[in-house]
């Protein structure tokens, strides 16, 4: 288990970097982080803070990013992705100023500070933009290593999701991040797909099955959009496939998955396992940990054991 | 590059009006444009330019040192375009290919045009834009200007007040708002819709100097504007230009139906001889 967090780590990173690039700017939405309070004491000429305004703080990062800099714009996600959307696709997307947004808190990170600060729509919807790259860190390795990608982007919108929980890391450094995904764990019986904290658990639930030896292979897809081609030669030999999100079922990882088994006509069986539109937000009035609320939600790491096995016996 | 020449405040009346009739003909060929929303800030945009007030280098549009122009009521783009192609950023005939297949631009604002800063089109968003060049020239120990021109419809979009609010407190002085105050929306007045006044009350208490004038005025504009690159104060200032929507077209203005749209048939030559006519609303 690390002891730093996926955000600390991004702004440790940044830190290093804009000591040396003075082009590199935070702007906040009245956030903070251990390490983002170093780097607004030693670089505050390359911190702003907008207050709780985070439609303005896409704004000024767009007029900023317009005059060369590289703008990461941070503040709890939901509001800077759904509240922002029209400001994001405007002001950046459709006349290509390039933008890193830095959404903290993503899924049920927040679980027991209610709906409101959940975010289990936005893959979807930041998804359909055109230019926009969708990353769910799934751990401090990823967090790193799309800082560095991060301050290449020319273009286009990188939309980091950052997850609150402390976990450790499943990907090794010096890792290559390139493809848009990476096989965790080989297996013959079935691939679980998974994205951001349900990465965790799917290793879990692959160990468990092992032990009653069902073989199960892990991946972790955690940019959209992924190269469809490098995916396809990928699961080549891949019989059956489950995706596992902590997100609503349509539009999110999953969907972008059967749409490229689809667009490729690659015909392997495929469930997607994720938050039910029937059950709505009713499970996200439910408190006490985000188990609990995953439970309520069925992908908790019990049912998500039980709804693997019960796939692979079908 | 600000040439030498001498500024005859009639020279620049007679271009305005000569613009005013050019922009109207290229709007009534594509049967597109918002000409009311034009004509009220065309004026502007002829004393900015034609009245020198700008830094711009026609010959390299992305100069880095240049004021940017930023034009966030990007409905007003025909004004703008006819300004800068008869100021030299492009050939005139450019006009000609308004909203047409293979056009150089269309209804709205965008980016790629010799002389335009940003796509524009969805109002409240290129004033946060502009507010963030103008820190960004802060950071770089830049001197350039950043004239934002704002729809008064427009600052009934929130984001327009969080922008004025961030702009006052880190003291963006080499930010310019003007404010088309043309007092007409889509479906009315502003003052019957959700009323904008005390518009200047409401922008000083969010920490901006506040000017109003006449903005069909050549005179006011070329006195009021060209001070302000000194920046005698720390606060942004904010110009409240007080326009009519479809001005030089009698028949246009006061008619909130003339929104958004050309004219066509007998109201295109209608509206065409009053233009010629210098007509006047009074």
């Amino acid at each position: 288990m690390n002891n730093v967090s996926q955000r600390d780590v991004i702004f440790s990173r940044l830190y290093e970097i804009a000591r040396s690039d003075r082009n590199i700017v935070i702007v906040a939405a009245d956030m903070s982080a251990p390490a983002l309070d170093q780097f607004r004491i030693d670089m505050p000429q390359q911190f702003v803070n907008v207050g709780i305004a985070e439609q303005n703080a896409i704004l000024i990062g767009s007029g900023l990013a317009l005059e060369g800099k590289k703008v990461y714009v941070y503040a709890i996600s939901p509001f800077i992705t759904l509240r922002c959307l029209e400001n994001i696709r405007v002001a950046c997307l459709i006349q290509g100023i390039p933008l890193t947004v830095l959404g903290m808190g993503t899924g049920l990170s927040y679980c027991t500070d209610g709906p409101t600060h959940h975010l289990l729509e936005d893959v979807a919807v930041m998804r359909a933009f055109p230019d926009m790259r969708v990353v769910n860190l799934s751990d401090n390795q990823m967090a790193a290593a799309y800082v560095d990608i991060s301050a290449h982007n020319e273009g286009g919108v990188l939309y980091i999701r950052i997850d609150k929980d402390f976990c450790p890391d499943v990907h090794t450094p010096g890792t290559d991040f390139s493809r848009g995904f990476v096989r965790l764990r080989q297996g013959n019986d079935l691939m679980i797909a998974a994205t951001g904290p349900m990465v965790h658990t799917a290793l879990h639930v692959a160990v468990v099955l092992a032990t009653e030896g069902i073989s199960v292979s892990v991946m972790d897809v955690f940019e959209l959009p992924f190269d469809p081609d490098a995916f396809i030669a990928d699961i080549s030999e891949v019989r059956k496939i489950i995706t596992i999100e902590e997100h609503f079922l349509p539009g999110g990882m999953g969907s972008a998955v059967c749409e490229t088994l689809c667009d490729k006509e690659r015909y392997v069986p495929i469930k997607r396992v994720g938050l039910s539109m029937a059950q709505g937000y009713k499970p996200s009035y439910q408190y006490g940990g985000r188990e609990i609320t995953r439970r309520h939600y069925g992908i908790d790491q019990e049912t998500i054991y039980r709804t693997v096995r019960d796939y692979l016996k079908n | 590059m600000t040439k030498n020449v001498e500024i005859r405040i009639d020279d620049l009346e007679q271009r305005s009006h000569d613009l005013g009739c050019r922009m109207l003909q290229m709007c009534i060929k594509a049967g597109k444009g918002h000409v009311s929303s034009s004509l009220s800030c065309l004026d502007m945009f002829v004393a900015l330019y034609h009245g020198r007030i700008l830094r711009v280098d026609t010959a390299n549009p992305k100069w880095e040192d240049r004021d940017r122009l930023i034009l966030s009521k990007g409905q007003a783009s025909p004004a703008l375009y006819t300004t800068l192609a008869d100021f030299g950023f492009f050939p005139m005939d450019w006009l000609d290919t308004f909203t047409q297949e293979n056009g150089k631009f269309a209804v709205h604002l965008q980016h790629d045009v010799p002389g335009v800063e940003i796509t524009a089109g969805s109002l409240g968003q290129g004033y946060g834009t502009a507010a963030g060049v103008a820190l960004a020239a802060k950071m770089n120990r830049k001197l350039f200007l950043v004239y934002a021109i704002l729809g008064d419809g427009e600052c009934y979009e929130g984001s327009i007040w969080e922008t004025a609010m961030f702009a006052s407190h880190n003291r963006l002085n080499n930010l310019v708002t003007i404010i088309d105050r043309n007092y007409l929306c889509v479906t009315d007045f502003t003052e019957d819709l959700v009323a904008l006044e005390p518009l200047d009350e409401k922008w000083r208490a969010f920490g901006f100097n506040v000017i109003r004038i006449n903005g069909h005025s050549i005179q006011e504009l070329l006195k009021e504007l060209p001070p302000l690159r000194n920046r005698n104060s720390t606060k942004p200032t904010v110009i409240i230009a007080e326009t009519v929507k479809g001005h030089g077209i009698p028949s246009m203005c006061f008619d909130p139906l003339w929104h958004g749209r050309a004219p066509q048939g007998s109201d295109a030559d209608k509206f065409t001889n009053e233009m010629q006519k210098r007509g006047c609303y009074e």
